[in-house]
């Protein structure tokens, strides 16, 4: 039985992160209709022309025939309870309108499992105020009495909406492994940065990993590289976005630490960065500053700055 | 048989699948299970011709994820391509591309750690998001009402969803590539709080981290490797509509017609395969999976674990389900109990059926056929 | 043993900076109508459909594929994603030319496409790098990729003139492309003089972000009388890797474009492709990554690619014209952009390539990639 690897021991809590991203969607003619139409409280379906298939809410292609050829109805309120579960969200249900084709997922509200039947009838409960999602439909509660409705035709359909704000947030607990762990734990206990022997040639893996990218044979023993290296490629940065970690201008670097034979991602500072492109090229020298923080992360290295004399003197050789 | 561009399974490798692997990283998942897989397969890593592996950017946490693993699954400076789907369909990918000629051995890879994400929101944010998804709406809920169909309009009984996870788990605690735990009692579990509403705790499948990988190889080449190639005779897949609502309730349409598709193309006959491998997100889609299969009559399949074709040996993946690789892991317990049935109480094994699955409520089905 | 497979219907939608009258479903539906109408097809007689995007925090839906189902008409059909990048297009194409080749299908329909204008588009490339080693420096693939520019200034000489002359060689293209949206007449020093966004790279070196969708119809040799006398064949096509931190990887010569063009050429018997190439389409998500793959490619030689490009050979009236559909300057739906390039390039060998045909193409090369420049993939396709 195969297990991982386990050179060191770890008992680092795992690496949090957190990816938070502000969407735009747009709903297309179909579901943008039908979202500012819940404000003015219609309830908008779609028939496809060709197969003659009503489908509420609305979609822009028939779920059967795939058909693009549609129309937009009002749809009644009120249907027919097909199936139903509780989660942890509420209860959900499926639920037929009466004169479409196909059902469609909402919540039940006012009502309990126990209450519920296959074949009762159900009518949909207006919000009280609209947010111009389906939402605007706080659900369907049972109504016995509710009469069978009926598709008719949508009068002055409102234009859809263009956009709809989306944020989603997606929330991560990374495995530091005996790698990794071992990595940090030296930096952010010793800074120290520790790589393997590559076995495909001479030289240190920076991150640490079991097996050599090129042989795929077992890396071999851990080597304590030092906090000097040359900066292999470097540019400038003047792009401002979302989820930027540091205002620009700033020097994205990559630097290969003296006896490492892969790259290290980190900034390059402590230079007048109006000449930053004259000041750090590839072939700089450059030392890790450490901060004074041991988090056990790459940020405990605060930047890398130029070695000035080492470069000066590269200089004058040339 | 006789067709030159048969393809073959010629060697399996996974790690033992757990709830958390919290000690490693997906690379360490792979890169030791790749190395696995090529000890002792008579392969080295420079006689692979391509890599096609599964994973999925949302449960890793990272975009393009294959593209920082290459190292870490032999990758490099070879052909490459992610399927982002169970990896069963990254194997049928390799299938073809050995079967058109263009390659002899191929590296399959599908590995997930759901431990490190919110697995919930990896479904809901499946779903569409304009009617669905503001509704609550998400695998759970998909699974629930589908299970309520199974027994309203598909014919099945409430009475077995606990029975099919007692069995599935007490197969599971006798296989040594699933760290169990506690098996659950019968009492317990059919006591447990419902989650989905009639599906409770333990009647979905439990996500789990792990890595697996195979080995295909063109059949010249599998007969010089291995004594006992599995070869792959069929492969069938479909994806039903995405909205679970509309798709044709108390059944799963989708995996009738990949099924329809593999048996048409080995001419196998599903009543009379030795056994079947199947994935199952919950209790209730695991018996309808195997009624889709030919394997158990409509609202039926319960009857199947009796029959003579022997059912998820493994335990299935209501006890395990290594999420993107949980069809891969069924291929690879097939061919296990193919090459050595002794080792699972099985003889005069000749064919096998392999199933996947993957989206909310079962969207997608990918079925193979298997001959030794 | 491998059988032949052709393109036989090509469709793309006309590309813009944001759609807001259709979603990412309505998106697709446009590119698949039009490449089944191309084919003189509908969604019936194709076997199966690959799916193609990019990464999925590009957009708000996981496995997108399972939503565009129902638009792409792929209700119980196989239907799978392939994605690698930025060039997940070109590796869409290729998984469905194996499902041919290999015998499982006779047509495959491939859809590729992005709408970037709904994401937060450097952000979610960002999340490439790992999170525990770099990522907070990310800047998209920018700032990595204007890094290697800056070194292969100095090895190669690709400066930021040249990359200037290759932003304006194809921007002027895409004056000529109905299905761009970016489309404007500019000069090296309107380049030259434009914002620094991740310095050497500037403004008028990136390509817009766009929205945009792409589809073909693969077909066996058999069935693809039905519907085209002309398809075009593909001679070959390839996709490789690269680790990405792999020891002394060398960022200067793009290794695995190079394994992937003498693997696809050998197979289509490429020995001249300076000569032998009438059209080459390539995917620049920035200029000088088009400098970058002259030499990787074969065109000129290592160091070269500053002269190919001020030589005016690269131009629509060049002998070797690279993009003259425009390239990722008219348009860059990233996740269909592979895919377009596929299809400019089988549109020129198809003869229907419009304003932009090069006269008489009989022989096309098309690249596209992505990831950290370590996903490449060639394709060659022939009348």
């Amino acid at each position: 039985m195969l297990q991982a690897p386990d050179t060191y021991p770890i008992d680092r809590p795992p690496l949090k992160s957190t990816i938070s991203m502000a969407y735009t969607l747009t709903p297309g003619r179909a579901a943008g209709t039908f979202m500012v139409e819940t404000g003015k409280r219609r309830f908008v379906g779609s028939r496809c022309v060709s197969s003659g298939l009503v489908c509420v809410p609305a979609q822009d292609f028939c779920p059967r025939t795939g058909g693009a050829d549609i129309e937009l109805v009002v749809a009644p309120e009120a249907g027919t309870l097909t199936g139903f579960t509780q989660t942890a969200a509420g209860i959900l249900a499926t639920i037929r309108i009466d004169g479409a084709d196909f059902d469609f997922v909402h919540k039940i509200v006012d009502s309990s499992l126990v209450d519920l039947k296959i074949g009762a009838r159900v009518q949909a409960v207006w919000a009280d105020a609209s947010t111009q999602s389906i939402l605007d439909i706080s659900g369907f509660q049972l109504a016995p009495n509710a009469p069978i409705g009926k598709i008719a035709p949508l009068s002055d359909p409102a234009d859809p909406l263009p956009m709809k704000p989306y944020p989603l947030d997606l929330h991560y607990e990374h495995a530091f492994g005996p790698f990794y762990g071992r990595l940090f734990d030296e930096i952010g206990s010793r800074h120290r940065i520790m790589g393997v022997r590559s076995t495909s040639g001479e030289g240190v893996l920076i991150p640490p990993r079991e097996f050599d990218d090129i042989s795929f044979t077992r890396t071999g023993t851990w080597v304590t590289l030092p906090d000097t290296g040359t900066v292999s490629a470097m540019s400038v940065i003047h792009l401002e976005f979302r989820g930027q970690k540091e205002p620009p201008p700033y020097i994205y670097a990559e630097i290969q630490l003296d006896g490492a034979v892969t790259r290290l991602i980190h900034s390059i500072k402590g230079i007048d960065m109006s000449r930053a492109s004259e000041l750090v090229k590839p072939g700089t020298r450059v030392r890790a500053v450490w901060s004074t923080s041991r988090t056990g992360s790459l940020s405990d290295i605060s930047h890398f700055e130029p070695i000035p004399e080492l470069n000066s003197a590269n200089a004058t050789d040339m | 048989m006789g067709n030159p561009n048969r393809v073959a399974v010629v060697a399996c490798a996974q790690t033992e699948l757990r709830a958390a692997w919290s000690n490693a990283q997906h690379v360490d998942l792979i890169s030791s299970t790749v190395s696995n897989l090529l000890k002792g397969s008579g392969v080295a890593l420079a006689d692979i011709d391509f890599v096609i592996d599964s994973g999925s950017d949302v449960l890793d946490g990272r975009s393009i994820s294959n593209c920082g693993f290459l190292g870490a699954m032999g990758a490099h400076h070879k052909e490459e391509s992610r399927v982002e789907e169970d990896g069963l369909w990254a194997a049928s990918y390799g299938i073809n591309k050995i079967a058109a000629g263009a390659a002899e051995i191929g590296l399959i890879i599908a590995y997930s750690k759901p431990s490190e994400s919110d697995v919930s929101l990896f479904y809901a944010s499946q779903v569409e998001p304009f009617y669905q998804r503001p509704v609550g709406f998400d695998h759970l809920a998909a699974s629930g009402l589908q299970a309520q169909q199974y027994v309203v309009r598909g014919g099945g009984r409430e009475a077995d969803f606990a029975k099919v996870v007692v069995r599935s788990w007490e197969k599971a605690s006798g296989n040594p590539h699933v760290a169990v735990g506690q098996v659950p009692s019968h009492d317990e579990i059919a006591a447990g709080e419902y989650v989905a509403s009639p599906l409770r705790r333990h009647m979905m499948s439990r996500p789990v981290d792990g890595c697996v990988a195979i080995l295909l190889a063109s059949a010249d080449v599998a007969r010089r490797l291995s004594a006992t190639p599995v070869w792959v005779t069929g492969m069938g897949s479909a994806m039903d509509s995405h909205a679970f609502a509309v798709r044709a309730p108390g059944r799963v349409e989708a995996c009738e017609v990949a099924a329809k598709a593999a048996f048409a193309r080995s001419g196998v006959d599903p009543r009379t395969v030795s056994l079947a491998e199947v994935s199952g997100s919950s209790a209730a889609g695991e018996m309808m999976v195997l009624e889709a299969l030919g394997l158990a009559k409509p609202g039926q399949g319960f009857e199947a674990y009796g029959g003579s074709t022997a059912i998820n040996l493994s335990g299935g993946a209501l006890p395990a389900d290594p999420i993107m690789a949980t069809g891969l892991v069924r291929l690879a317990e097939a061919c296990r109990q193919m090459t050595v049935p002794g080792d699972y109480g099985l003889s005069n094994v000749k064919s096998a059926i392999v199933h996947a699955t993957g989206g909310v409520g079962m969207q997608s089905h990918c079925v193979f056929t298997l001959e030794v | 043993m491998s059988r032949h497979v052709g393109i036989v219907g090509i469709g793309q939608t006309h590309h813009a900076r944001r759609r807001t009258d259709v979603s990412q479903a309505g998106l697709v539906r446009e590119a698949v109508d039009r490449a089944l109408a191309d084919a003189k097809l509908t969604i019936d007689d194709i076997d199966s459909i690959v799916i193609a995007t990019g990464p999925v925090l590009f957009a708000a839906v996981n496995m997108p594929e399972k939503w565009v189902v129902d638009a792409c008409g792929g209700r119980l059909k196989p239907v799978v994603r392939v994605t690698s990048g930025g060039g997940t297009g070109l590796a869409g194409a290729l998984a469905g030319y194996y499902q041919i080749a290999g015998g499982q299908h006779e047509r495959v329909l491939v859809v590729a496409y992005d709408k970037l204008s709904e994401g937060n588009l450097q952000y979610s490339i960002s999340t490439l790098y790992d999170p525990f080693w770099g990522r907070e420096f990310a800047v998209g693939i920018m700032g990595f990729s204007a890094a290697y520019w800056r070194a292969r200034m100095d090895v190669l000489g690709h400066t930021e003139e040249a990359a200037a002359m290759v932003s304006v060689k194809n921007h002027k293209n895409a004056l000529k492309n109905p299905y761009a949206h970016v489309k404007k007449v500019i000069t090296v020093d309107d380049v030259m003089k434009s914002r620094p966004l991740a310095w050497p790279i500037k403004l008028l070196d990136v390509p817009p972000i766009s929205d945009g969708a792409a589809a073909i119809v693969l077909s066996s040799e058999k069935m693809a009388a039905k519907s085209t006398d002309r398809p075009a064949w593909i001679r070959g096509m390839g996709y490789f890797c690269e680790a990405d931190n792999a020891a002394s990887r060398s960022m200067l010569v793009s290794e695995p474009l190079a394994l992937a063009a003498r693997r696809v050429y050998r197979a289509a018997g490429i020995t001249d492709p300076r000569r032998q190439f009438d059209v080459v389409e390539v995917q620049e998500p920035y200029t000088c990554f088009e400098l970058s793959y002259y030499e990787s490619l074969g065109l000129c030689a290592p160091g070269e690619a500053a002269e190919l490009i001020a030589s005016g050979a690269t131009e629509i009236d060049g002998d070797i014209p690279v993009n003259p559909s425009g390239g990722c300057m008219g348009a860059n739906p990233i996740g269909a952009t592979g895919l377009i390039r596929l299809i400019e390039a089988a549109a020129q060998v198809m003869g229907k390539a419009g304003d932009h045909q090069i006269p008489n193409a009989k022989l096309a090369l098309a690249q596209s990639g992505g990831g950290w420049a370590n996903l490449r993939g060639v394709a060659v396709l022939s009348a």
